[in-house]
């Protein structure tokens, strides 16, 4: 499937696998790959840009997103928990970081990925095919995080576009558009 | 606090599924950390597993290499 990839887009994933270690995720999830495909430089990054996504505060917000060790805060929030108090009693009791190491031990050498970034890479590679454009580069990683739907990676998109008063269909244009010209 | 929780519980299944999922993760995180504290404490197998509710056996497999 790789061979298939852009320079740019092998570096993400590549880069996704390293983020994903640094935080200690048990995986590589949708959330890693979304935070590298921000970080970017190439036409992921340009789509977001054009829609009018403030592109080093999203990844800023995804980095501390991710960074809570595999736990999902926005989650937790929903039903009730309050993530920061349990870390912090965590903390008191059994020593700092308890929580967020408890996840697992930090591992060395290839982290599997996680079923949401496999759905990603397949979509991605789905819309490829669908607009008729030969590699897969880094827009074409991006839409498959927008097809991913209720994914953690897709919500996290989905609320920042709508908070600049952008959209999914917003974005889908621009990052099909540049796709099918250069095709 | 209880509305959230209706809410979590009603509404899509994307995000319901999504918090039950978080839950679990927090409390195994909090079971690994709790159980090698009342291990290091001087509890049994057997007491630790009383207070989580499953067999002597269960506990045992899941942590006694990692604890």
């Amino acid at each position: 499937m790789f061979e298939r990839f852009t320079r740019e887009a092998r570096d993400v994933v590549v880069l996704a696998q390293e983020v994903a270690r640094e935080v200690g995720a048990r995986s590589v999830d949708a959330r890693h790959v979304l935070l590298c495909l921000v970080e970017s430089r190439g036409p992921a990054r340009n789509g977001l840009e054009s829609v009018g996504i403030a592109v080093a505060a999203f990844a800023e917000r995804l980095r501390n997103e991710v960074a809570q060790g595999g736990l999902d805060a926005g989650a937790l929030a929903s039903v009730g928990i309050d993530l920061d108090a349990v870390r912090a009693r965590a903390d008191a009791v059994f020593g700092e970081g308890a929580l967020d190491q408890a996840g697992g031990r930090r591992r060395s050498g290839h982290l599997p990925f996680s079923p949401d970034a496999k759905k990603v890479l397949e979509l991605a590679l789905r819309e490829a095919i669908r607009l008729h454009v030969n590699r897969i580069d880094s827009a074409m990683l991006l839409l498959g995080v927008l097809r991913s739907t209720g994914s953690p990676a897709e919500s996290v998109l989905r609320s920042a576009l709508a908070e600049c008063g952008s959209s999914v269909a917003d974005l889908r244009t621009a990052l099909e558009k540049p796709a099918a010209e250069a095709s | 606090m209880s509305d959230t929780w209706l809410l979590a519980a009603g509404d899509d299944p994307h995000e319901g599924l999504r918090a039950v999922r978080a839950v679990r993760e927090l409390a195994d995180r909090l079971e690994y950390l709790q159980v090698e504290r009342a291990r290091g404490l001087g509890w049994s197998w057997q007491e630790v597993a009383d207070a989580l509710g499953v067999t002597k056996q269960a506990v045992h497999k899941k942590y006694g290499r990692r604890i």
